[in-house]
């Protein structure tokens, strides 16, 4: 991108444009990290609450009966299903560390039982964590607040109700390939 | 009754959370406190990408191009329901969490954060992941990814047009 603009710059003769753009962007960033500081602290305060106080092992056992459901696991497999729930309740409380570390744990189990070919429980799981199952989007919050924006928060039910949807495509999408995959597959 | 369930949706969210340190009997402030410090730290984490996307997307601005790119496409976004100035944010968003950010940052100081771009960014931002990084980390040492790359961008397309439709 950088390349791009300063070759674009230079052809079409505007070298003093280019120049204030490479001081102002270190700018820019600096400001906005400083103004999102005291709001990210915050929701990161809240989280710290939330962790210690074991919400998401709660929420763990409470999704793992229904996800066991939703995963069709080939054999072996299964072992990786606590690590799969801690994960995604983990990435719906926006706690990312503690979800990845969760999430690769799972995809380790399962890899050991399929070696390099991904199963296809392996792939819902990433197109799961990939359509994000966030509850409470901190960081676009903070940002708008940051900008002054009316409310803030009138964001989150939009959404929510995006992901939801973009989820339940996907797991949709999966299901489709994965009983056309016994045969052939839609993409390789 | 929407508006004003989105006005006390943070102070809710706080109570609730504060209420669930409580019930588990756990010091409340210190948690606070290093939830609060890891906060910080990811601000740090991020700061780098931050420094060069917005560098790389204020000469891309200064110089024109961006907007002769967006001029471009215009019609493509128009006919589809989505605001041209999000452009930058959906070919970032599958690629990098923190460049993203950056992107929409962007869009909410040249539109304001209440305009439609803006709110338009934001809710795909939340309402994503970043599948290549994702699939990168997750799939390492697979070889055979099959279907899996496909179906997480489809998810992501639908996730991008039913915040066209909502916002």
């Amino acid at each position: 991108m950088l390349l791009v603009g300063i070759i674009y710059a230079s052809a079409t003769g505007q070298g003093d444009a280019a120049q204030r753009a490479l001081f102002s962007g270190g700018a820019e960033a600096v400001q906005l990290a400083l103004s999102l500081c005291g709001a990210y602290a915050f929701f990161g305060g809240l989280l710290g609450v939330l962790r210690a106080s074991g919400t998401a092992d709660a929420l763990a056992k409470w999704i793992e009966k229904p996800l066991g459901k939703l995963f069709r696991f080939e054999r072996g497999e299964e072992k990786a299903l606590a690590d799969i729930s801690l994960n995604l309740s983990a990435n719906m409380l926006g706690m990312g560390g503690a979800a990845t570390s969760a999430g690769l744990s799972a995809m380790k189990t399962m890899r050991e039982v399929n070696g390099e070919r991904a199963s296809d429980a392996m792939i819902l799981f990433l197109v799961i964590n990939t359509s994000s199952v966030q509850l409470f989007p901190a960081t676009m919050v903070a940002l708008r607040a940051q900008a002054g924006a009316a409310h803030a928060a009138d964001i989150v039910l939009p959404t929510l109700l995006s992901t939801a949807w973009a989820t339940l495509c996907g797991i949709g999408a999966c299901r489709w390939c994965a009983r056309r995959g016994k045969k052939s597959c839609c993409l390789r | 009754m929407r508006k004003a369930g989105e006005k006390v949706m943070l102070p809710a969210l706080t109570v609730l959370c504060l209420l669930c340190g409580l019930r588990a009997r756990i010091n409340v402030y210190e948690a606070f406190v290093q939830g609060a410090k890891s906060g910080f730290l990811t601000l740090v984490q991020i700061l780098p990408a931050l420094t060069a996307i917005l560098t790389a997307t204020a000469l891309l601005r200064e110089t024109g191009l961006m907007e002769s790119v967006q001029q471009a496409m215009a019609p493509f976004f128009s006919a589809l329901h989505l605001p041209e100035e999000a452009a930058g944010v959906l070919l970032l968003r599958p690629l990098s969490g923190s460049a993203s950010v950056a992107a929409v940052s962007e869009v909410i100081a040249r539109t304001g954060a209440d305009s439609r771009a803006a709110r338009f960014c934001c809710v795909v931002s939340g309402a994503s992941e970043t599948v290549f990084f994702t699939a990168s980390l997750y799939f390492s040492g697979i070889k055979r990814t099959r279907y899996a790359v496909g179906t997480a961008l489809f998810a992501y397309v639908c996730g991008v047009w039913a915040a066209a439709m909502l916002v």
